[in-house]
């Protein structure tokens, strides 16, 4: 009785940390995308402190060199192998240790900083087709190795290689050849114009003269990136030791190539199982910052004042997503064709009131797959759909939907019900589902709504596109608008994410339109019209941007234009070479 | 008794290997595998074919387990999907880690359940007897990562007096000092829900003892009471409280998965709630197999320990008693 007593006990705690964990392993997961860069909307609260200890003969707002800096995380990293990142937590200490090609500026657009591997910005030819790379002389591996032509060479040739099972092929693919110029200089030849390419440059390197000797399907499991030992790298700071499970530590690398050195001797890079641990582990000082502050604490962490929190919305957005497919619905009949019906059912919704009571003004709203900060937002091209429910009900019956005898819509004997489907443990998605759920009560349309382990779903029903509707998200890593693979009816599953089964001939074209351009001003424009057609159309309703609040012990220093950059992915250490600890 | 060992040995060996045939099934079975977790959704089928052949995951299950029980006889538990990175390198340090937790908390839990238990036992109702029955219940009732909330709040957040969570402070690794500084909190949460059953077992197992024939006849001899409960029932009432320990023994190692999360403690409960959402099934059989082997092991202590304690249990002969 007493051994039958513990196993109940003991899988149930299995079961609710389970679910806790699939909101973690969800955001990391959704760390994967495409496009949009911005001048940030809201300034970080954080800034330069002036600290009363320091000495009088020196300039107060002097930065200082030495310092440890303990940043708290959710999440060991898998390894840091630029060819395969694709984690958030590889990707934030790849930071750290490795240098980009080229990185990115506050604006989200590619820059060769006194940082970067690249000495100066890409030319490309007058045909937008090839794109020559110059590295700087002096860039060097930490071995002494000089960062050279061929690590450009490896590294791409390796991410366009299928064989080799890297996540970035699906820009690489676009390249033709690569060809070596000089020692220090690369030129892509592309098969097309495509303008979303100048990202790939946004990437470290890997090592040529480490890996050139193994074979391409052995290199995945290369302990390069997984074991500290083996693991050179070009970086201001140098890996130094990797606790899994519970931290990691890089330190000021003295061979560190760069004319710009950094300030902060030590990071060290912590996993903690527990966000609430987490976060009082910043209020204890345990650690210095974190990006994720989640939404019941943040009032405790504003309310501490050594605490500096940045409430920008990150590179994310959310989503209410149609299905299209008959195949998905009882009867073969998917409810969601008609577009007054989905027009109807953005008017119901209450977003705003998502934004201020559940994201806490936290998130802004989204009218079209564009982020607010992006350039590429329409603006007011796109349809703004305010809370409306009479507009609603009135769409609806145009769409020809009448009330039934349990007051719930109907049309052809087709009952207005759906499933909603979300993933278990996302605190901020319960409370959504459940307001979409009244909303829609409201103007006559039932809604189930149902919670999904994070995998389970994924790989049953997300992947394969078989769910009536679902609530979900995009993050962007990488700031250009292009989103064909989301919404082109080339990219139906399983070779895409088109996994609503949208077809929209006009949109599709745009999107080609879009990447097949390098005029700036051009692409506005298609961007523009896109973002008219999806918000009149409505494949999805586009809910807000959103991010998780990021927060900074006010011991850390930076300059007012080094600050952290939340709608960058990544930019909660944002020039961080230059920032210091007082 | 070298006999019933190598019996109970070979049943073992027949337990364990059961165990992993039924659990490589089940973690097999849950939808959604290693790459639906890690890969980019951007990545294109063919790519994800690629990257299953590379692990091996495209062979079909029977397969797969004969793979893995070959390479597993040979000492190889394999290696993460993630980033092929032995998965005894990674799980090793955390079964030492909820090791060093689980007993410490077993232990205190023990030094004060047992005596208390006893001396309640005798007092029957009395107020030290009230007072346990109380902390039982809050033991039971109370869900320890809330408890251990609030015991962070207050001692670290509020007073600063102990360290907020892990075993030791960033660079004091090994510093035995700041161990037990860390060890306060998770484990007064976790020894007062051993406390709670420990006390009612060793209290009620006494009564059961002291209200007995012999020890009627004991204290009608005129022995002191002192006497009567010292030598005469005690080694009786220790009977069940052994069997039951030994049949615990494997709560040292399957860890507390939440209160290892909550104090951020590097344990193997926590380890393998990670490892379930990421689908590392290696990791996952591994720790299943080690929690096996601690409770098969706890087993047949218990039995051993009952034979030793109890000269009415005679092993391994007819009529003898087994579990």
């Amino acid at each position: 009785m007493k051994r039958m007593n513990k196993l109940t006990v003991c899988l149930s705690i299995i079961a609710l940390a389970g679910s806790l964990l699939a909101a973690c392993s969800n955001n990391n997961n959704t760390t994967n995308s495409s496009a949009s860069p911005s001048p940030s909307a809201s300034a970080s609260s954080a800034s330069p402190s002036e600290s009363p200890s320091a000495s009088p003969s020196e300039d107060p707002n002097a930065p200082v060199d030495g310092g440890s800096l303990v940043i708290g995380t959710f999440s060991d990293i898998v390894a840091i192998n630029p060819i395969y990142i694709q984690d958030t937590s590889s990707g934030d200490v790849a930071t750290f240790a490795l240098a980009n090609l080229y990185d990115l500026d506050r604006s989200g657009k590619v820059a060769a900083e006194p940082w970067s591997l690249a000495a100066s910005l890409p030319e490309i030819s007058a045909d937008g087709l090839s794109y020559t790379v110059k590295l700087k002389p002096e860039a060097k591996w930490n071995d002494g190795t000089p960062v050279s032509a061929d690590d450009i060479l490896f590294t791409y040739n390796t991410m366009k290689n299928p064989d080799a099972g890297s996540p970035a092929i699906s820009v690489t693919d676009k390249i033709d050849t690569i060809t070596k110029v000089d020692d220090k200089t690369v030129t892509f030849k592309l098969k097309q114009v495509y303008a979303p390419f100048i990202y790939s440059l946004y990437t470290a390197l890997a090592p040529y003269h480490i890996l050139k000797d193994v074979p391409v399907t052995e290199l995945e499991k290369h302990p390069y990136g997984s074991d500290v030992a083996q693991t050179v790298t070009n970086g201001p700071w140098k890996w130094t030791e990797w606790n899994k499970g519970q931290y990691l530590t890089f330190e000021a690398d003295p061979n560190y190539w760069g004319s710009v050195k950094p300030h902060i001797q030590k990071i060290t890079y912590k996993i903690y199982a527990d966000q609430n641990t987490e976060v009082q582990a910043l209020l204890t000082g345990d650690i210095d910052m974190t990006a994720a502050v989640p939404l019941p604490l943040l009032e405790t962490v504003q309310g501490n004042s050594d605490i500096a929190v940045n409430l920008a919305p990150g590179p994310q957005y959310e989503y209410f997503a149609f299905n299209f497919k008959d195949e998905n619905f009882p009867g073969n009949y998917s409810l969601f064709k008609g577009q007054k019906t989905r027009q109807a059912i953005a008017y119901a919704l209450n977003r705003q009131g998502m934004v201020d009571n559940i994201l806490k003004g936290t998130g802004t709203l989204m009218n079209s797959p564009f982020l607010a900060t992006s350039w590429a937002n329409p603006g007011d091209a796109a349809t703004n759909y305010t809370y409306d429910p009479e507009k609603a009900k009135q769409l609806l019956a145009e769409d020809g939907w009448v009330a039934g005898k349990d007051g719930i819509l109907e049309k052809d004997g087709h009952k207005f019900s759906f499933e909603l489907q979300y993933n278990s443990g996302n605190s901020r998605r319960e409370s959504v589902a459940a307001v979409i759920q009244q909303n829609l009560k409201d103007v006559g349309i039932e809604v189930k709504t149902t919670a999904l382990d994070f995998a389970t779903w994924v790989d049953q029903n997300l992947n394969p596109g078989v769910f009536e509707a679902a609530l979900g998200a995009w993050s962007l890593s990488n700031p250009d608008p292009d989103q064909e693979s989301i919404f082109s009816s080339k990219y139906y599953p399983p070779a895409g994410q088109n996994n609503i089964w949208y077809k929209n001939e006009k949109i599709d074209q745009l999107w080609v339109d879009g990447y097949s351009t390098t005029d700036q001003a051009q692409r506005t424009e298609i961007y523009k019209q896109i973002g008219a057609e999806i918000s009149a159309d409505l494949p999805y309703i586009f809910l807000y941007q959103y991010g998780t609040p990021q927060a900074f012990n006010k011991k850390i220093n930076y300059a007012e234009e080094d600050k952290p950059e939340a709608s960058l992915a990544y930019g909660q250490f944002f020039h961080i070479i230059n920032w210091w600890i007082k | 008794m070298t006999e019933y060992l190598i019996r109970r040995t070979l049943q073992s060996v027949l337990v364990l290997f059961l165990i992993s045939v039924v659990a490589f099934l089940l973690i097999h079975a849950a939808p959604g595998g290693p790459k639906s977790i890690m890969m980019s959704p951007r990545v294109s089928p063919e790519v994800a074919k690629i990257q299953e052949r590379n692990l091996g995951l495209d062979q079909p299950v029977p397969i797969q387990y004969v793979k893995w029980l070959g390479n597993m006889l040979q000492g190889d538990l394999g290696n993460t999907f993630k980033n092929n990175i032995p998965v005894g390198e990674i799980m090793w340090p955390t079964v030492k880690n909820t090791l060093v937790l689980m007993a410490a908390a077993w232990i205190v839990s023990l030094i004060i359940a047992i005596p208390w238990g006893i001396y309640n036992s005798t007092r029957e109702y009395g107020l030290s007897d009230q007072t346990a029955s109380f902390i039982s219940y809050i033991g039971f009732a109370m869900p320890s990562f809330w408890f251990g909330i609030i015991l962070q709040e207050i001692f670290a957040l509020k007073l600063g007096w102990l360290p907020l969570s892990d075993m030791y402070k960033l660079g004091n690794e090994g510093d035995i000092g700041d161990l037990l500084l860390h060890l306060i909190m998770p484990v007064s949460v976790l020894s007062l829900g051993f406390l709670a059953s420990y006390m009612k077992y060793a209290r009620s197992s006494m009564l059961e003892v002291l209200d007995q024939d012999y020890i009627r006849t004991a204290r009608a001899k005129g022995l002191k009471e002192r006497r009567v409960v010292f030598r005469h029932a005690l080694r009786n009432a220790l009977i069940p409280i052994i069997t039951i320990l030994g049949l615990d023994l494997p709560i040292l190692v399957s860890g507390a998965a939440l209160t290892e999360r909550v104090f951020n403690w590097p344990g193997m409960g926590r380890l393998f709630v990670e490892s379930a959402g990421q689908r590392e099934y290696s990791m996952l059989m591994a720790i299943t197999l080690v929690t096996a082997l601690f409770v098969v092991v706890g087993n047949l202590v218990a039995d051993i320990l009952y034979a030793i304690v109890d000269p009415r249990v005679k092993l391994g002969k007819k009529g003898g008693v087994s579990a």
